[in-house]
């Protein structure tokens, strides 16, 4: 199969890894971009988590000053 | 040939619509995270009385040495009538005056600085006491230590090639054991402890 020419930052030709289909990457993408958000809400929720744990744990604990 | 994807990326791969739901979904969900940690900041510094300073005090940085509450003999330790303790330090170029000072435990603090020089800060290490000290300012700040102990005071706001060896000690001591002490042992430096 001809590979039409694409830029790639491989350093060989070789490394670089052919085109998907276009059918094929509408497959992948058709429920939208899911392993992103669990991946994104997942860093956020961590560090929900951790500045919760800071304010009630650490910076309360250590009192009122005003 | 199948259709290959070379350059055009994925434009028009995804449908409108779900990229739109998906960006209102996160736009919610990170309101949401905001909202929460603005609520409990909101919170808890309105039941818990916790506010930023919001006085101001002024006063002559060129004369604090000649007169008035921060001259020498008036710093450190001081009893009030309601049983509560005044602490007044000199913040300057590059010490704490007096560099050590002797408060009870359990008793309402009523830190007073200023500086005749430069900007600085303060804080006692592991507590939230935190503030500024501005030049021409009286800074106010009130806390209560419930451990006995010897806090670091260092000055945490940039004042010069010193800055960095800038600290006075807050000694932190059993309120019978401070009512035994007599006052020059409270506003004295307490040296090495």
């Amino acid at each position: 199969m001809e590979e039409e020419h694409h830029y790639s930052s491989a350093s060989e030709p070789e490394r670089v890894s052919p085109s998907i289909s276009r059918s094929a990457a509408l497959e992948a993408l058709k429920n939208g971009p899911r392993g992103a958000l669990v991946i994104a809400a997942t860093a956020v929720g961590l560090l929900l988590v951790g500045w919760l744990l800071f304010y009630f744990v650490v910076f309360l604990t250590r009192g009122a000053v005003g | 040939m199948a259709e290959l994807l070379n350059n055009e990326g994925a434009s028009g791969l995804i449908p409108e619509e779900t990229v739109e739901r998906t960006e209102r979904r996160w736009l919610f969900a990170m309101a949401t995270v905001l909202g929460l940690m603005l609520a409990v900041v909101v919170f808890t510094g309105v039941t818990q009385m916790m506010n930023p300073l919001s006085d101001v005090e002024t006063i002559n940085p060129a004369t604090l040495h000649l007169q008035g509450e921060f001259v020498e003999s008036n710093l450190g330790t001081a009893v009030e009538t309601d049983g509560s303790i005044t602490l007044r330090f000199l913040a300057e170029q590059y010490t704490f005056v007096p560099q050590c000072a002797v408060v009870p435990a359990g008793t309402l603090i009523r830190f007073r600085l200023t500086s005749p020089d430069v900007t600085h800060g303060f804080f006692v290490g592991t507590t939230n006491t935190n503030a500024m000290v501005v030049p021409g300012y009286v800074t106010n700040v009130m806390a209560r230590f419930e451990h006995p102990g010897t806090y670091t005071m260092p000055c945490d706001e940039f004042c010069g090639f010193g800055h960095h060896a800038m600290a006075a000690s807050v000694v932190v001591v059993p309120k019978e054991q401070f009512t035994k002490l007599r006052p020059e042992e409270r506003i004295t430096t307490c040296g090495a402890q």
